[in-house]
This record gives structure tokens, C-alpha cells and sequence, in this order.
């Protein structure tokens, strides 16, 4: 490859936008697995403190992220 | 606000909150109304849908698909195969464990209760948003009323998945107010 062509194929590989697509795109789906496991928890009979230390924030915070159950 | 929708909204609007209901979702999100949208009959979005050949069962299962996955578009799903993570299969194992659907109808629990004792189900902000555009697209239009094909320009302009699924059969954002446009 030449260098032109090289320095063009990085330049597309450091494009930011697919980069930030596919984060967006991670926490999305993070987001939803975040939620089914929540719920499974509190369907296993967890607390809203044990969920809050497993996913290592606060009890105020999952609380308010997924309501009152 | 409810009398400013037509039948045929009123119609999407029950639809999309009964389909809610019946998966055991949380929330009603763009993708249950965009599936109430497609399921219309005899409505001015029906007319317009059928113009364009659009196979409704197909593009009913497309968006059955991506609720599936957590509302997760084709380009998401593209973007993170970049990643070297294969959605469907993360779904699949998830399924396993917690059973068919799990990722769809997780979410806000149903369980709070409103008048009556009657679960109530929020509306995600992104349906949010495609109700409050169906009202601008009518407004566009010079329409006192909000019909379905106002829902319909509104979930394609603003839902991703929906977007994607109908643009593949040629009905994009464009063309259904160009015919609109044609038809007044």
C-alpha cells in the first residue's frame, strides 16, 4: 500500500463517528441488560441495597432508575 | 388531547398500550407504536402503506425482532458486530436463562397503581416523542386533528427501527408526505 492509501485507511479507522456509533450502541444494549438483571434480582427476592452493591452504586440510584416494585 | 386523535390514532394509541399489556412489558415504547400503526385497516395510513406494496407481516416480525433484542436498530446491531459482539447471540443466551422475551419485557415493573388499582404503564420518552410529533406532523399539515398517518410520518422521522424496516420496502419519511401531499 502506498502511504497515501495507508494514512487514508487509518484515517477511516480512527473515525470517530463508527467509534461513537458503536458505543452508543454498547450502552444501549448494556442499558437493557442492566434492566433484565434487575429484575431477575428483584424476583429472586434481592433488595434494592444488595442489587445497589452488586452493580456498585447507590441504593438512592437503582432505586430511582427502576422505580418502585 | 385524546378527542384531538382521530379513530384511527385513538385506535393506535389502545393498540399500542393492549400489545404492552398482553407481552408483559413495562413500558410502551416506539416500537409498540409503530406495530399499532402497521396493523391498521381501512385507515389513512392503511391507504398509504398498501400503495407502497408494504408486506405487513414482514416488517411487523422486523420490529418484533428488534424488541427482541431491547429495541436495539439493525445499525446498532451492525456497530457492535464491529465490536466483535453478536447481539442476537447475547439474546439468545440471556433467553436461556430467563426465558423467551426476557430482554423485551424488561424494564420499568408494571406494578405501580394508578385509579382503581389498575397497573399503569409509562410511555418511554422515546413514544413520547412520536406522539407529540404525530400532533406537529398534523400541524405541518394544516390538520386540526391527529390521524394515523401523522403517526406514521411521526415514527418514521423518529424511530430508528422503524426507519430502517420500512425504508428496506421503499416507504421512507419523503414519500409518505409527498403522497400526502398529493392525496389533500
Amino acid at each position: 500500500m502506498s502511504e497515501a492509501t495507508q494514512l487514508a485507511s487509518a484515517a477511516g479507522d480512527q473515525d470517530p463517528r463508527v467509534g461513537l456509533r458503536a458505543v452508543v450502541a454498547l450502552r444501549k444494549l448494556l442499558e437493557r441488560l442492566e434492566a433484565v438483571q434487575v429484575r431477575n434480582a428483584r424476583t429472586n427476592g434481592w433488595s434494592w441495597q444488595e442489587i445497589a452493591e452488586a452493580l456498585g452504586v447507590s441504593r438512592q440510584a437503582v432505586h430511582k432508575k427502576y422505580g418502585r416494585a | 388531547m385524546f378527542e384531538r386523535f382521530t379513530k384511527a390514532a385513538q385506535a393506535v394509541l389502545l393498540n399500542a398500550v393492549q400489545d404492552a399489556e398482553q407481552h408483559g412489558a413495562g413500558e410502551i415504547t416506539a416500537e409498540h407504536l409503530a406495530l399499532a400503526v402497521l396493523v391498521g385497516e381501512g385507515t389513512t395510513a392503511a391507504g398509504i402503506l398498501d400503495e407502497y406494496g408494504l408486506p405487513r407481516a414482514e416488517a411487523t416480525d422486523a420490529i418484533r425482532a428488534t424488541q427482541r433484542r431491547g429495541g436495539l436498530s439493525d445499525a446498532d446491531t451492525a456497530a457492535l458486530r464491529e465490536l466483535g459482539i453478536d447481539v442476537d447471540a447475547v439474546v439468545t443466551r440471556v433467553e436461556q436463562t430467563l426465558g423467551e422475551g426476557a430482554i423485551s419485557a424488561a424494564g420499568k415493573p408494571a406494578r405501580r397503581r394508578g385509579l382503581l388499582g389498575k397497573s399503569y404503564r409509562p410511555f418511554t420518552d422515546e413514544a413520547k416523542r412520536v406522539i407529540e410529533g404525530s400532533l406537529r406532523e398534523a400541524m405541518d399539515r394544516g390538520e386540526r386533528r391527529i390521524g394515523d398517518e401523522h403517526m406514521l410520518l411521526s415514527v418514521l422521522s423518529r424511530h430508528q427501527v422503524t426507519a430502517e424496516v420500512l425504508a428496506a420496502h421503499g416507504v421512507t419519511y419523503i414519500g409518505v408526505r409527498a403522497r400526502l401531499a398529493k392525496a389533500s
